[in-house]
């Protein structure tokens, strides 16, 4: 039998020639690898409006880091990983969304209570609740069998 | 097996950055992110009681190459666990995971992004670790791709790897600022058997008066049904975002993940229940610091009967990091979960504290949970946590000492310690 992966890294390269080929299709929109750092702004940016224009060359509003950002950025994160990359790589992304991690995020960042990060406090008790009114919002951190370990000690 | 892995991959780790050596001596950038935790706390195990558990977390991050710019560069980031006080309150006395470690290549025309090795894709229907390659690239003005294929990083404990892989991408058409439409497709296989293959569309479309529409649905085509559907839409009005959405799921194509699937969404899987949540979000700015906001879930089953979630927020936001807010929330769902209850929440962060006194900067967070029923002879919880640290060396170094109290159903009276020591070298 032929080894599925091998062949699907076979197809990637041939369509490397086709991404190659796509080449004359030049597109005319380009952006900084990274976004200035505070240091380099000489501020920690609050509003990407602040300095962006409504409608210059991107929804900039769509990346304003709200109150409630860190439990609603999923539109932006799917859609627009590249502009999450200008300013987070992605061991920031994986305090919450990795293949297994075994602190959880709150743990993990304790200090940083300024971060949305979910699990706060007496979680144990909550997710008793919060996983039958809602359990598919358990299943996208949660959902393969390297990140269920924590799960597996009571749910098998 | 978990320990072949991780020793396999920071072997290719460690070539990689053999092999990058020569790009870094050439000028190029090095970043090196270390935080090691030191953990302290009480737990039952199977001989003692109260016995001392004391784990090492090292968490280390390692980016090589050209970081400011488009250019090749390497990134690697894992940890490791090491449990010192040799009890058997951990299933095994070290753990650890490399999360990713991958060649990188970035081309500014067509914003041309290539990585080889283990990475992660946030994209469309794929939330997933992958062991291969990745390339994306715009197509013209109008559209983008992006494909992936290897093995995935999720299934290496269950019965080897033969026989696992993972491939997809997604395609995306764009028409300037006025909207931008997804296709996604995943297909994983484990031992050989389809553990899940997914399609997804997904929609960004912006509206006059700034108004926008997001959306996401996701089928499952081994189980042949709609998986989920989730639309929000964005309303601002002056300095007030309202943000009402509607969610479909519906459990037996959601979570039946095939021979990926893991307890308890498996036994979910198995229910033909479908859940519908509309809600609303408002979120006012009431000045550069001041920020109120409300959000309101109504959940319903097919099979269950309603719950529902409030809650609402109050933050100020001062300079730096500087964070202060109150957050209070009720969940009723007495006759799906069989129990309500009512969390309030207070939370602090006071940075660049340096200068008026000799720490950085002090955090504290307190969490009262109310519940309606008991849960194993308890009707609340109370956590306090409370944190401080210091920066040294231009900030490269910081060292952090926390704390957390804890008195709920499970927990009679918890106290836990936890030292973190973070540097960043970069050169």
């Amino acid at each position: 039998m032929v080894n599925k992966s091998l062949l699907s890294i076979l197809t990637l390269l041939a369509v490397v020639l086709l991404v190659a080929a796509c080449a004359g299709l030049q597109s005319n929109s380009t952006r900084l690898a990274k976004h200035p750092t505070a240091a380099e702004l000489e501020t920690m940016p609050k509003n990407c409006l602040d300095c962006h224009e409504r409608g210059e060359a991107l929804h900039y509003e769509r990346y304003v880091h709200t109150a409630d950002f860190g439990k609603s950025h999923r539109p932006e994160a799917t859609q627009g990983e590249a502009i999450c990359a200008m300013c987070h790589q992605t061991s920031f992304c994986n305090d919450c969304h990795a293949t297994r991690v075994e602190l959880k995020p709150s743990l993990k960042n304790q200090s940083d209570t300024y971060r949305s990060m979910p699990h706060r406090g007496d979680y144990l008790s909550r997710h008793r609740i919060d996983g039958r009114v809602d359990p598919t919002s358990c299943f996208r951190c949660h959902g393969n069998p390297k990140s269920a370990k924590g799960c597996a000690s009571c749910h098998g | 097996m978990r320990s072949f892995v991780l020793c396999h991959g920071l072997c290719f780790a460690f070539v990689l950055i053999l092999l990058l050596s020569p790009v870094c001596s050439l000028g190029a950038d090095i970043q090196v992110n270390s935080d090691t935790i030191l953990r302290l706390f009480e737990r039952d195990t199977s001989t003692d009681e109260d016995a001392l558990v004391l784990p090492g977390y090292q968490y280390l991050q390692i980016d090589a190459g050209q970081l400011e710019d488009y250019g090749l560069s390497f990134h690697l980031y894992g940890w490791g666990r090491a449990d010192f006080a040799d009890n058997d309150y951990y299933e095994d006395q070290t753990a650890g995971e490399l999360l990713y470690g991958y060649l990188e290549y970035r081309l500014e025309a067509n914003s041309l992004n290539a990585k080889l090795g283990r990475f992660q894709v946030f994209e469309g229907v794929a939330n997933d670790a992958v062991d291969g390659l990745y390339l994306g690239s715009a197509l013209g003005d109008y559209f983008d791709v992006s494909l992936y294929g290897g093995q995935p990083g999720a299934l290496d404990s269950e019965q080897g790897r033969s026989g696992d892989s993972i491939f997809g991408g997604r395609l995306a058409h764009h028409l300037g600022m006025h909207y931008e439409v997804g296709v996604s497709y995943k297909s994983i296989e484990n031992d050989n058997k389809t553990a899940e293959e997914m399609l997804g569309v997904d929609m960004s479309v912006f509206l006059p008066a700034n108004l926008s529409l997001y959306g996401f649905s996701k089928y499952n085509k081994e189980t042949e049904g709609w998986a989920e559907h989730s639309y929000e839409l964005r309303i601002p009005v002056g300095n007030v975002l309202f943000k009402p959405y509607y969610q479909h799921f519906s459990y037996e194509d959601y979570f039946a993940t095939g021979a990926n699937a893991v307890n308890p969404f498996s036994f979910l899987a198995q229910f033909d229940e479908e859940m519908t949540a509309y809600g609303l979000d408002a979120l006012w700015r009431l000045d550069e610091a001041w920020t109120l906001g409300g959000k309101a879930k109504l959940f319903d089953y097919d099979q269950q009967d309603k719950a529902q979630m409030y809650s609402v927020l109050l933050g100020w936001q001062g300079d730096n990091l500087t964070q202060y807010g109150v957050e209070i929330g009720h969940t009723a769902a007495d006759d799906t979960a069989g129990n309500d209850y009512t969390l309030v929440r207070l939370y602090g962060y006071c940075d660049a504290m340096a200068g008026q006194f000799w720490l950085d900067f002090v955090s504290a967070d307190l969490l009262l949970t109310f519940y309606d029923e008991d849960i194993y002879g308890e009707d609340s919880s109370f956590f306090v946590s409370l944190g401080t640290g210091k920066r040294f060396l231009d900030d490269a170094l910081s060292i952090t000492l926390s704390g957390d109290y804890s008195q709920d159903p499970y927990f009679d009276d918890d106290l836990r310690g936890m030292l973190t020591m973070s540097y960043a070298y970069d050169k």
